[in-house]
């Protein structure tokens, strides 16, 4: 079966010269939610820019269901199936939670288009806040008006990066819950944590990013107890004192 | 008294619409530019070549007055011709200069932009020289609309009329654009978080685009309606330069309700001061109004951030 994603020995960074990405790969598989952990630094939200076509890669491929989607303007990713949601900032502040919304609709061709009554079916929250100014939510609402921005464009895969940053711990489980309800729909998911034991508890598998390659990847079940894991979180550590 | 706040209200409404245009480029571009006043003078002045051009097409050569107005439709045609010139002429400066700055700090922007506004100030001064330039000699009657003994009365000419009208039409129709079209609410998007919009499908470059032909296309609008009630001459974009600034900043730079609102107080706080403390500090109490605002309110009338 062809992958949903396929990220091939990708090479990039920010800066000419000062590689982030060292040959990253990666594949996740239509309908999986995929974590992609790793200690700090290591490339993780980077590789998510580089697949959503905010940072340059320099080498490699990035796939998306069998098309290279390499060097696409991010702008169009949204049209090419692919969504991402950044980890901070991650709504326009200064747009109501409907505007939000209806500018990810209006931007995207009619037949890719989900109805907004959809998204609001599937977070109700946003559905009662649907007038306010997406700057007044709390973190947890504006999560869920990330994801389902995102998801206005029917992505066959969605991007996360660290969608627990900054929420409590009840918050990142009901965050985590609508993500599950999300992939039910079809979506696939990748997701870049820190928070490595929520994120294995929903994930179906993990791959572990060090120093901008992936060293581990397995089973998310299988991994959580993998002494390997903490060999690799606390070498970075050691590395890095 | 009311004859002033009328002279302010003609006066404002040309700083109004080009603070709009520095404030939307601020906003989406993040820099200030210092060009455009010469957008202003550039608009007036190309608007009299497409009058003369319009004129030579019809055949007649003269334009015969629109109703109680000094000028033809043929201005009017002018005028949209001049915008559309101005915007090409912004798109053309973009593509020339900013594009290629843009991935630096935002202060070199600036100075090219200051680099910019002086060469073309300079070749408009060249192309036309600078003898001032007029639509039409013809002389128009101040309608009496209050009697002289209340608030010592207030006349006003059809033509100023006129400006303060279309320009409030003109910042209702650009509040509709930026609230109720994809366009608008993608501008307002990029103002926010242009790394956001872009994964969110906006195409950036073509909000950029769409913002130099607004801002461009307002600051002809003001540049002609500035010749309507005046003359046009090649310091007209760059004397109004700083009362722009004033209005963008004392309003909430950013903010277009802000510029409209910023132009008018600019306006009617340069005129007012006249009979107070004379004609030549009028431009210092505009600043006084700025300052004391900002004391108030740091961010400016309408901004969010300081």
């Amino acid at each position: 079966m062809t992958d949903a994603l396929r990220v091939e020995n990708v090479e990039g960074g920010y800066e000419p010269g000062l590689p982030i990405l060292r040959g990253a790969s990666l594949a996740v598989a239509p309908g999986e939610i995929v974590a992609l952990l790793g200690p700090n630094g290591a490339g993780k939200s980077t590789l998510v820019k580089a697949a959503a076509g905010l940072v340059p890669v320099w080498s490699g491929r990035v796939v998306l269901g069998g098309r290279d989607i390499t060097g696409v303007p991010a702008h169009r990713m949204v049209h090419e199936g692919l969504g991402f949601v950044p980890q901070t900032e991650n709504v326009f502040a200064n747009l109501s939670v409907l505007e939000n919304l209806q500018l990810a609709a209006a931007l995207i061709a009619k037949p890719r288009r989900r109805p907004l009554a959809e998204m609001f079916a599937l977070f109700p929250d946003l559905d009662r806040q649907r007038r306010l100014t997406a700057g007044r939510l709390s973190g947890g609402q504006r999560q869920m008006l990330a994801v389902a921005r995102a998801l206005v464009a029917s992505p066959a895969v969605l991007m996360l990066d660290e969608p627990s940053a900054g929420l409590s711990p009840k918050l990142v489980g009901v965050v985590f819950e609508r993500l599950k309800a999300v992939r039910d729909t079809g979506v696939t998911i990748l997701l870049v944590e820190q928070n490595v034991k929520a994120a294995l508890a929903i994930a179906d598998r993990a791959v572990v990013l060090v120093e901008g390659r992936e060293r581990l990847e397995g089973r998310a079940a299988d991994l959580a107890d993998d002494p390997r894991m903490a060999a690799l979180y606390l070498g970075a550590a050691a590395e890095a004192h | 008294m009311l004859q002033l706040v009328a002279d302010g209200l003609v006066v404002g409404s040309v700083i109004a619409l080009g603070a709009v245009g520095l404030t939307l480029t601020y906003s989406i571009l993040r820099f200030a530019n210092f060009g455009q006043g010469e957008f202003m003078t550039w608009g007036a002045y190309l608007a009299v070549s497409a009058l003369a051009f319009v004129l030579a097409v019809t055949g007649g050569g003269v334009m015969e007055p629109l109703g109680p107005f000094s000028f033809g439709w043929q201005l009017v045609v002018a005028m949209l011709l001049a915008a559309a010139l101005t915007a090409a002429l912004a798109l053309a400066v973009d593509w020339l200069l900013f594009r290629r700055l843009r991935r630096g700090n935002a202060i070199t922007l600036v100075i090219a932009s200051f680099g910019a506004a002086l060469a073309l100030r300079n070749l408009v001064q060249f192309l036309y020289g600078t003898l001032p330039e007029y639509y039409t000699r013809e002389i128009q009657i101040a309608v009496r609309l209050v009697p002289r003994d209340v608030l010592g009365g207030l006349r006003i000419t059809p033509d100023q009329m006129l400006v303060i009208g279309l320009t409030l039409a003109l910042m209702l129709a650009l509040q509709l654009l930026l609230t109720r079209t994809t366009l608008g609410r993608a501008m307002r998007a990029t103002a926010m978080n242009p790394a956001l919009a872009r994964v969110a499908g906006v195409d950036t470059d073509a909000v950029i685009r769409a913002t130099w032909v607004i801002g461009a296309a307002l600051a002809a609008v003001a540049g002609v309606f500035a010749g309507i009630v005046g003359q046009i001459r090649p310091m007209l974009g760059f004397e109004l330069l700083l009362p722009l600034f004033a209005a963008a900043i004392l309003g909430g730079i950013g903010s277009v309700r802000g510029a409209v609102a910023g132009g008018y107080i600019v306006g009617l706080a340069e005129s007012l001061a006249v009979p107070l403390v004379g004609a030549e500090y009028r431009a210092a109490v505009a600043f006084l109004v700025l300052i004391g605002i900002l004391m108030i309110r740091p961010a400016g009338l309408f901004g969010e951030r300081a």
